[in-house]
């Protein structure tokens, strides 16, 4: 049983499902809807299936590993594996993307090609976390571009041409640097090219040499996290796009980039990351105060999220650039816990924008009353963002605070200063959460409104953001769940930093 | 009875159930649940009493055997970190879970029919629920992680609570405010839980104590840092005790439902701050800047609060003042080290203050009817005044709580707030004055609101008569137009509390008549037009016999329980059970043994603070004394104008005094303008920096690279003489540089 090609199954079945749909006669949208839930709860069975049983998690090696040879003359192998970092990602997107169907459960334009690309995506990610080689890592990342772009233009907001062209622009233009990297990579010191990551993880390269690559693989992961200066792309994408898209992009997408920095930059190039990490602490610092700061000034709604969880990924950043156990800890545990926090804020301000068709803060107001369910999740929600305790964010947040204090490699001063203004961020999301929300649904009159009367969650929203809702609540009373998936894998990425 | 101990974990999570069905319930069969309105209060009251059946057996058996239990299991695993949960029971943990789940139950009680017909009752439950847990959570918890993990999660209920009529945008911005303000305290605290943890090592408070202590005494740690952290901890319980910089979010969490007010915001939740500075006195006291920073901040607070109470037209705003006051007072005396005065007047505090918020709710309740359900109405004691006939059992209960406020001898706060000025004799004359002043002050207030209340005749309709017509009544009921109140209240648990049914069937029919006007958006006819008879209806009700209960209760524990802290001499030994509780405890001040009480010394000192307090009372009486009867004081309020000489300068500073406590000091208007703009300002101007600058320098290569683009479409238009003329020109250009260069050589 052991020698099932689990992971291919798990990686191929969604596109091809998908793809068999566009070549099956047109049924109508409703088909296409149920069938591609169908195939995504099934891939999502599939994938605990195989991972309850395959998975061994006191095991720090690569585990369900599988390496057919694909492209003989250069030395490319189709070589898939997991292990303790990658399998929570996995299981994030197969959650967030099931979930994600079933909100984009009002598209009817076109729904047929919109599912198609909802399931390309998925393998694409899939693929991507659990590719083993270098190469098929940056096929994995440029496929995955590809849908975002479509269903960016597509089925976008009024200004979805600009934001899909910007994205596509941001991204494409990042993935030459990985390229670069990559290439680079698999080429240094040998005739044949190396491209699979547990040689690659041995290797040593000179300082210099090293730095470069570094640089090169920084500016693509920045792009996609995204760090600031580069984040420009991430608000006007999320203010345009459908909110089920939303719901990847915020969920699975920007989590590749911390991915990425975190298997590909800390693992295969620790010299330069242990030069880096200071300055990559103080970028992700200034993040959280920036993105925080920049936040209430928004007046659309879906951009003030999506600030908010460029503020979040500061943590992340902040978390790998600390080089401890709690630290990186800390930043996996951020990355699941944003990837479902970050989804369910972007599906609850879509449906609410289902209803109020207002884009603009100031425009609203007073909703509260004829949605009393959305209005309590969004709290509940907003209230996870902000880490409140016995949330996920919490847990991952101080786990990050801990991670920075027990840090040997920076001077008190300096990590003083740093959790300090770390901590003002702490101040400033309160701010601009909760005013969304009071903007929102607080208050009692709508003047611009003719008809003040709306429909409440229906069974499918309720049970979409319920189902959101659990996880991080369980991760947050009970953080060990996801904690105890990474703890090898994390030990054995930081014993390179202290004994290498 | 080392079993009971081993099962005192449970004890936050007994009132827990509640809350999760009742959100459960309230988003999946919204309907159901409502059906079920009363078994969820009566579920939630008899979940609390186990618990406070639970707490007072602890609480016996800790008057007994004076010791600390303590029980942690890990949270999470991991070899570089370790976070634990446990529990941490000892005099203080049953002390301060007796007086929640007092406080707790009355409160339940008395909700049940406060909030009897508002939509928001099981949600109001809910919330009730939640924060019992919390705050419970809160007290038993046993390192410094968990005390923030529930300190957040109180936080949270008190913002929920106070926005808890969402429909009012002054609530909206109130509780907002609240929670900014008690996560600037959050963020403090969390900084110096880091800091001692990075210092220490531990989170455990007997291991952080045990490992300060050593480092202090090895003195092998940086002063000035311990300082800063211990200091930044301090912050945490200055915003949730509304101590003075960050006291602004509790006179506006006043938008929250009266008896919100009454638990969280003057009993419980404000108290916490208090628990957390005497749970870590043991740290504190070893530094003594931090101890005299938490007295400076004490009595700043204990004297602003009570200036700033002084001319507060709304009634529950007036008690949050005098609430902050009172904090204050405690605060000041942990800052003195008198670890036993400090927490005697927390537990009278409580009963008190909770007992003056019931009556006051219960007022508004009666007033409601009348004014209209905006709160700058029913709270509004400038059309308050002669209630005490229409609502005599609550002016009685009212009237009890002031004065064991005000400190007068056999009421609670007398005792404990006397042990706290005679300390601060002992600490610092200056502080001394000030505290024995505020006492003066604090009489004066709490007998403005009652004089202002209670005596003379009901205003409104003076105001009415007087040609304002100002009854432009709310018109809006608080839950939108559409529906109607629902008014048939659920009898199918009816005859568990229907004592008096006819009367308040009269009493409802009345008040349907009158929302029903409201809500129809009638302006409000006249009181003619009802005819003569009406106008009886119009006047205020006593509130029903829920609301009297807690409220008796609480009268009774305002009455006795001051017999906790009080010396008895029995024989030779002293028994006071507070002091034999918190005997391991410190005590900076009565270092040498004080075995026995000196009772001339306690006489002459309570002569004083009562006599401050008479005067302050007498004071109000001239002042506030009801218009008709104050030709009989007439003469005396002469020769009182007649003393003060300078009689423009009087009225200046007792101008100043007024706009300074009706403006509330300045300081919220300071905050606004300083940080509210300012952060404004600055995300206004991050945020054109993010699309001027950042956005703009993509969006600028992106239009450069569509012009370049444009030009080369059109240069390379497919016409072949601008090929040509290129081709030729730059062969030109070639040329020409060539022969330059060719001719420079020669």
């Amino acid at each position: 049983m052991n020698d099932f090609p689990w992971l291919t199954m798990i990686v191929v079945f969604p596109i091809s499902a998908g793809s068999l749909m566009l070549f099956l006669p047109h049924r109508g949208n409703k088909v296409n809807k149920w069938y591609t839930i169908c195939i995504c709860i099934l891939e999502l069975l599939l994938t605990t299936y195989a991972f309850c049983y395959n998975f061994k998690i006191d095991d720090p090696l690569i585990q369900l590993s599988e390496d057919y040879k694909w492209i003989n003359f250069f030395d490319f192998y189709w070589r898939l594996g997991i292990d303790g970092l990658s399998i929570g990602t996995i299981l994030l997107t197969g959650f967030i993307t099931t979930l994600a169907t079933l909100a984009a459960f009002p598209v009817t334009r076109d729904s047929r090609l919109f599912h198609f690309l909802m399931l390309a995506m998925y393998s694409g990610q899939i693929g991507l976390f659990s590719s083993r080689d270098l190469l098929l890592f940056f096929i994995m990342w440029e496929l995955e571009l590809i849908p975002v772009y479509l269903l960016l233009s597509m089925w976008g907001g009024k200004k979805r041409l600009y934001s899909a062209t910007k994205f596509i622009l941001y991204t494409a233009g990042s993935s030459l640097f990985l390229l670069i990297g990559v290439l680079g990579i698999s080429l240094y010191g040998s005739n044949e090219p190396t491209l699979n990551l547990e040689l690659l993880a041995n290797q040593s390269y000179p300082i210099t040499l090293e730095i470069l690559f570094y640089i090169g693989f920084l500016i693509a992961f920045a792009v996609k996290s995204p760090i600031i200066p580069l984040h420009t792309w991430l608000p006007d994408t999320h203010g345009e796009a459908h909110y089920s898209t939303c719901m990847l992009l915020a969920g699975i997408l920007l989590k590749m980039g911390a991915y990425g920095l975190v298997r590909i930059n800390m693992e295969l190039l620790p010299h330069a990351h242990s030069m880096f990490s200071p300055l990559l602490m103080v970028v992700g610092t200034i993040q959280i105060i920036y993105a925080a700061s920049t936040s209430p000034g928004q007046r659309n709604l879906k951009k003030r999220i999506a600030y908010s969880s460029v503020s979040h990924m500061g943590f992340i950043i902040i978390g790998i650039s600390s080089i401890t156990d709690p630290g990186l800890n800390g930043a996996i545990l951020q990355i699941i816990s944003h990837g479902f926090i970050g989804a369910a804020l972007f599906f609850l301000a879509g449906t609410s924008y289902d209803r109020i068709r207002l884009v603009y803060l100031d425009e609203m107001g007073g909703m509260a009353i004829s949605i009393p369910k959305i209005f309590t999740m969004f709290t509940i929600l907003s209230m996870a963002s902000l880490a409140l305790p016995g949330m996920s964010g919490f847990v991952a947040e101080l786990i990050v605070f801990f991670g920075i204090i027990t840090s040997q490699k920076y001077f008190l001063i300096s990590k003083i200063l740093i959790i300090f203004v770390m901590a003002i961020g702490m101040i400033l999301t309160p701010i601009y959460l909760l005013s969304m929300s009071r903007q929102m649904f607080y208050g009692y009159k709508l003047i611009n409104v003719k008809n003040f009367s709306f429909f409440d969650s229906g069974p499918r929203e309720l049970f979409l953001s319920i189902s959101i809702l659990l996880p991080i609540i369980g991760i947050g009373i009970y953080p060990d769940f996801v904690l105890s998936l990474a703890i090898d894998k994390v030990e054995s990425i930081l014993s390179n930093y202290f004994y290498g | 009875m080392e079993h009971t101990y081993q099962y005192s974990w449970i004890i936050p999570f007994i009132p827990l159930p509640v809350p999760i069905l009742l959100g459960v319930g309230l988003l999946l069969f919204p309907t159901a649940t409502k059906n079920l309105r009363r078994i969820w209060t009566f579920l939630s009251i008899f979940l609390l009493s186990i618990v406070m059946l639970f707490s007072l057996y602890l609480f016996i058996q800790q008057i007994f055997i004076s010791c600390i239990h303590q029980n942690v299991w890990s949270w999470t695993i991991n070899n570089e970190f370790s976070f634990e949960f446990g529990y941490f029971i000892d005099p203080l943990t049953s002390i301060m879970s007796i007086l929640i789940t007092t406080v707790g139950i009355l409160v339940l009680i008395y909700s049940d029919n406060y909030m009897s017909h508002d939509q928001g009752y099981l949600r109001f439950f809910a919330y009730m629920g939640f924060f019992n847990t919390s705050m419970l959570g809160l007290v038993t918890s046993s390192n410094l992680i968990q005390v923030y993990f529930f300190w957040e999660l109180v936080g949270m209920c008190s913002y929920l609570l106070i926005g808890f009529w969402f429909t009012r945008p002054i609530a909206a911005n109130a509780c907002q405010k609240a929670f900014v303000t008690n996560r600037v305290g959050d963020f403090g605290l969390l900084l110096g839980i880091l800091g001692l943890y990075w210092i220490t090592g531990s989170f455990e408070f007997q291991d952080l104590f045990e490992i300060f202590n050593n480092l202090i005494l090895n003195n092998r740690v940086n002063l000035l840092f311990l300082t800063l952290c211990a200091f930044l901890l301090f912050v945490g319980p200055i915003a949730k005790s509304a101590q003075f910089p960050l006291h602004v979010w509790l006179p506006d969490a006043m938008e929250g439902p009266t008896p919100i007010s009454a638990l969280i915001h003057a009993a419980t939740m404000v108290a916490a701050g208090i628990f957390l500075v005497a749970r870590l006195l043991p740290l504190f006291i070893v530094i003594p800047s931090i101890m005299y920073i938490i007295s400076l901040i004490g009595i700043i607070t204990v004297l602003l609060g009570a200036t700033l109470a002084l001319a507060q037209k709304d009634i529950k705003r007036g008690l949050a003042y005098s609430t902050m006051s009172q904090l204050g007072y405690m605060m000041l005396a942990l800052g003195m080290g008198s670890y036993q005065s400090a927490l005697f007047h927390l537990i009278t505090h409580a009963y008190s203050k909770a007992l003056l918020f019931l009556g006051s709710g219960s007022i508004i309740h009666s007033m409601e009817a009348i004014v209209g359900y905006s709160p700058d109405k029913s709270q509004n004691m400038i059309l308050m005044g002669g209630l005490t006939k229409h609502v005599p059992i609550t002016k009685t209960s009212f009237l009890v709580g002031t004065l064991s406020l005000c400190g007068i001898p056999p009421l609670a706060c007398f005792w404990s707030k006397d042990e706290i000025l005679n300390d601060s004799l002992l600490f610092s004359p200056i502080f001394a004055i000030i505290a024995f002043s505020t006492a003066g002050l604090t009489a004066f207030y709490m007998f403005r609101i009652y004089l202002l209340t209670f005596e003379g005749h009901l205003n409104t309709y003076f105001i009415n008569y007087s040609g304002k017509k100002s009854s432009s009544f709310y018109s809006i009921s608080l839950w939108g137009k559409e529906e109607e109140k629902k008014l048939n209240r659920n009898f199918g648990l009816v005859p568990l509390l229907t004592m008096n049914n006819t009367k308040r069937a009269s009493f409802f029919g009345n008040k349907t008549y009158k929302i029903s006007n409201n809500v129809r958006n009638k302006t409000f006819i006249t009181v003619e037009n009802f005819g003569l008879n009406t106008r009886t209806f119009y006047y205020p009700h006593e509130s029903d016999n829920t609301i009297l209960f807690p409220m008796l209760v609480l009268l009774l524990f305002t009455l006795f329980i001051g017999a906790i802290g009080i010396p008895f001499n029995q024989e030779v030994i002293d028994f006071d059970i507070l002091s034999k509780l918190l005997t391991p405890s410190i005590n900076l001040l009565h270092k040498n043994s004080q075995n026995f009480v000196d009772w001339y010394e306690f006489f002459k000192n309570a002569t004083f603070s009562v006599s401050i307090a008479l005067f302050g009372i007498f004071l109000a009486y001239c002042l506030y004394k009801p218009f008709y009867s104050s030709l009989l004081n007439l003469t005396l309020l002469n020769s009182f104008q007649k003393w003060s000489s300078k009689r423009i300068r009087w009225e200046k500073l007792i101008n100043f005094l007024y706009n300074w406590s009706y403006n509330r000091g300045y300081i919220d208007a300071f905050f606004k303008t300083s940080l509210t703009e300012s952060i404004r300002r600055l995300a206004k101007q991050t945020n054109s920096f993010d699309k001027r600058i950042i956005d703009g320098i993509t969006n600028g290569v992106g239009i450069t690279s569509f012009f370049v683009g444009e030009v080369t479409k059109y240069i390379g238009g497919s016409r072949i003489s601008s090929y040509l003329f290129f081709y030729l020109s730059y062969v030109l250009i070639f040329l020409m540089i060539l022969f330059f260069f060719y001719f420079e050589k020669f």
